[in-house]
């Protein structure tokens, strides 16, 4: 009969006991995991998000983020053509955002006649922001195509090959495009950065640099910039900062630190309740064992009596401990792992935010983590009880027993 | 066993006070005992006399106020807790009024605890416990666990787990007092058959059917041995 064994079975003396401290210990878990999902995640995801098409490199007007404002790059052809003959530059995407207004000829399953869409201007050979699901990409050249993400689709009630009307700008006074232009629908494309819902089309920058009007004319939002083999792309940020002085740039690495920064207060609430479940733990097992330890303290004086160690009575108390820990703790992963997709579902939906994000990322380190911590608790937990249960004074406490 | 004297144990001018929240309990007071190899004692008198305290401290399970208390040469009070717990392991064998089997446990289980703190290789030690449980009528009853047994089995089977690693001296403190009394003619037996078969005992009863099985009656009284009564032919 081994300690865990005997550990085990100290569970089932009070089943129900047991199974309301294992439903805490569970729910504090999957809490603890969460927080170090929460905690490791954001960084990791966005990092991951933005390496996903392999371009290292960001360009962005001057004191901003990528699509952190409106604001844009003059003279784009001259920063592209300054970007492709640089030897450390494998591939360069141009990217132009701009709102538009989106009409389908006949809307098919009850779409909106008008729908107002973020317009993407790109260059089909370099380009980082969607992946064609349905339909072919764009060619270069193909003045008259469009890629629709499916939310624009779906409002629209378009499909691949159908005609759309895209409008940049509207005339308030008029209610009517200014300069509005015919579409085919190409394909379908999942546009990488876009938040939940968001309807996006894409066509060729030269054509949305047209259609957003004057103001956008040779203007960019944001260029993706992937290094050439074996370049570092920290030594190209630098490089390419001293290139062109006028513009952001950042590696991914720089807008990864930067980002930690903005959502230092997520860290923060993780780290926090993170131990808040640490503790709960702490006191949950340490009660139950408290208890447990109290009521047996007949029997522990009766096994200190016949010649049971010191030594086996803490470890009997710490076993308990560590199994209700490992018990509670593989239920807690199951439902932090379910808790962690629903709470990713509500928090990737905020406005704003790519779908394709996610604050919980699970990780074999974070649950290892998450697991030892558990673990080394639970034990540390049971040292008060096993404490009391070691000191237990034998004589007294048999003679309290026969009385 | 002193080889000169055959004392296994010697409890000389033994002295027990507790403090009781404000008074001082004075539950021995200058108790001497000496056991023989094979003796048969039984330890009787009213409640409170001092009986149970008595067979504590000559148990090593408590410690004196004053005297002392040799098992086989050895001052208990000169030992360590950790030698003290392990010489109650491996020298002496202890059965209580209430049994206290660890519920989890099959009765086979609960012979072997002491064995497994002893360091008995496994087979070795499930073997021994068959045979003690044999011994006290339980072999059909190895796999049950102690919640599944009656009064009198629990008691046998504590009684097993006392003599699991062949103690020199068997303790029992009021060993019939949660039975009735047909269970414990049973339990009365055994000592019998044990004593015979050349254990020492040192019982603490009220029960004068048990009493008048041991060979050797110790009577007490506030704390006092009143007098040491042994039968004829009693070692």
């Amino acid at each position: 009969m081994t300690g865990w064994r005997l550990a085990l079975r100290g569970l089932r003396r009070r089943p129900l006991r047991s199974a309301l401290s294992l439903a805490g210990i569970a729910v504090a878990s999957a809490m603890l995991l969460d927080m170090v999902m929460l905690s490791g995640g954001l960084d990791r995801s966005f990092e991951q998000l933005l390496l996903v098409r392999g371009y290292q490199v960001r360009i962005t007007p001057k004191g901003t983020l990528p699509f952190d404002a409106e604001a844009t790059i003059g003279r784009g052809s001259a920063l592209m053509a300054a970007l492709r003959a640089e030897p450390m530059v494998a591939s360069a995407a141009p990217v132009l955002g701009a709102a538009l207004h989106a009409r389908a000829g006949v809307p098919r399953g009850g779409g909106d006649p008008l729908v107002t869409v973020v317009g993407y201007g790109v260059e089909p050979a370099a380009q980082a922001i969607y992946e064609v699901e349905r339909g072919t990409d764009l060619a270069p050249g193909d003045s008259l195509g469009l890629l629709v993400s499916a939310p624009a689709a779906g409002r629209l009630g378009l499909a691949v090959g159908d005609t759309v009307a895209v409008a940049g700008r509207l005339d308030a006074q008029l209610a009517a495009a200014a300069a509005e232009r015919r579409f085919v629908v190409r394909g379908l494309a999942r546009f990488l950065y876009d938040s939940r819902g968001q309807p996006s089309v894409a066509t060729l920058l030269p054509v949305m640099q047209s259609l957003a009007g004057p103001a956008y004319a040779d203007r960019l939002s944001l260029v993706l910039v992937r290094a050439a083999p074996g370049a570092d792309p920290e030594r190209l940020t630098g490089r390419l900062r001293a290139l062109v002085p006028s513009v952001e740039t950042n590696s991914v690495a720089d807008l990864v630190v930067q980002f930690r920064q903005r959502m230092l207060y997520f860290r923060q609430l993780s780290y926090i309740l993170g131990t808040v479940s640490l503790v709960v733990t702490v006191l949950l097992i340490a009660t139950l064992l408290t208890i447990t330890v109290s009521e047996r303290l007949g029997e522990i004086a009766t096994l200190r009596a016949i010649g049971v160690g010191r030594r086996t009575v803490v470890l009997q108390v710490l076993a308990e401990g560590a199994v209700l820990t490992v018990l509670g703790g593989a239920l807690g992963v199951a439902l932090g792992l379910a808790t962690a997709r629903y709470l990713d579902a509500i928090l990737t939906g905020f406005p704003g935010l790519p779908a394709a994000f996610s604050f919980f990322v699970p990780r074999a380190g974070a649950l290892l983590q998450a697991g030892a911590v558990l673990l080394v608790t639970g034990m540390l937990a049971g040292l008060y009880p096993a404490w009391l249960a070691a000191r237990a004074p034998i004589a007294a406490t048999l003679r309290a027993e026969a009385t | 066993m002193s080889p000169s004297t055959g004392v296994v144990l010697r409890g000389t001018a033994l002295r027990k006070s507790y403090r009781l929240e404000e008074l001082t309990v004075e539950a021995l007071r200058g108790v001497s005992l000496d056991v023989s190899a094979g003796e048969y004692v039984a330890i009787v008198g009213p409640s409170g006399c001092g009986k149970s305290t008595l067979l504590q401290l000559i148990g090593g399970i408590d410690t004196p106020t004053a005297g002392s208390v040799e098992l086989l040469g050895t001052r208990l009070e000169s030992l360590s807790d950790r030698d003290l717990t392990r010489l109650r392991l491996t020298r002496l064998g202890f059965v209580f009024q209430r049994f206290h089997l660890l519920p989890v446990l099959t009765a086979r289980e609960n012979v072997e605890l002491p064995m497994a703190e002893a360091g008995m290789p496994a087979a070795e030690r499930r073997a021994r416990a068959r045979e003690l449980l044999a011994y006290v009528g339980l072999a059909a009853r190895e796999g049950h666990r102690a919640t599944q047994l009656s009064g009198g089995e629990m008691q046998r089977v504590a009684i097993a787990r006392a003599l699991a690693n062949r103690p020199v001296l068997l303790l029992a403190d009021e060993p019939t007092g949660e039975l009735d009394a047909a269970t414990g003619r049973e339990v009365m037996a055994l000592f019998r058959r044990l004593n015979a078969e050349g254990t020492t005992l040192v019982v603490v009863t009220h029960d004068e059917h048990l009493a008048a099985e041991a060979g050797r009656v110790v009577h007490m009284l506030d704390g006092r041995i009143t007098d040491d009564v042994r039968s004829v032919g009693a070692a």
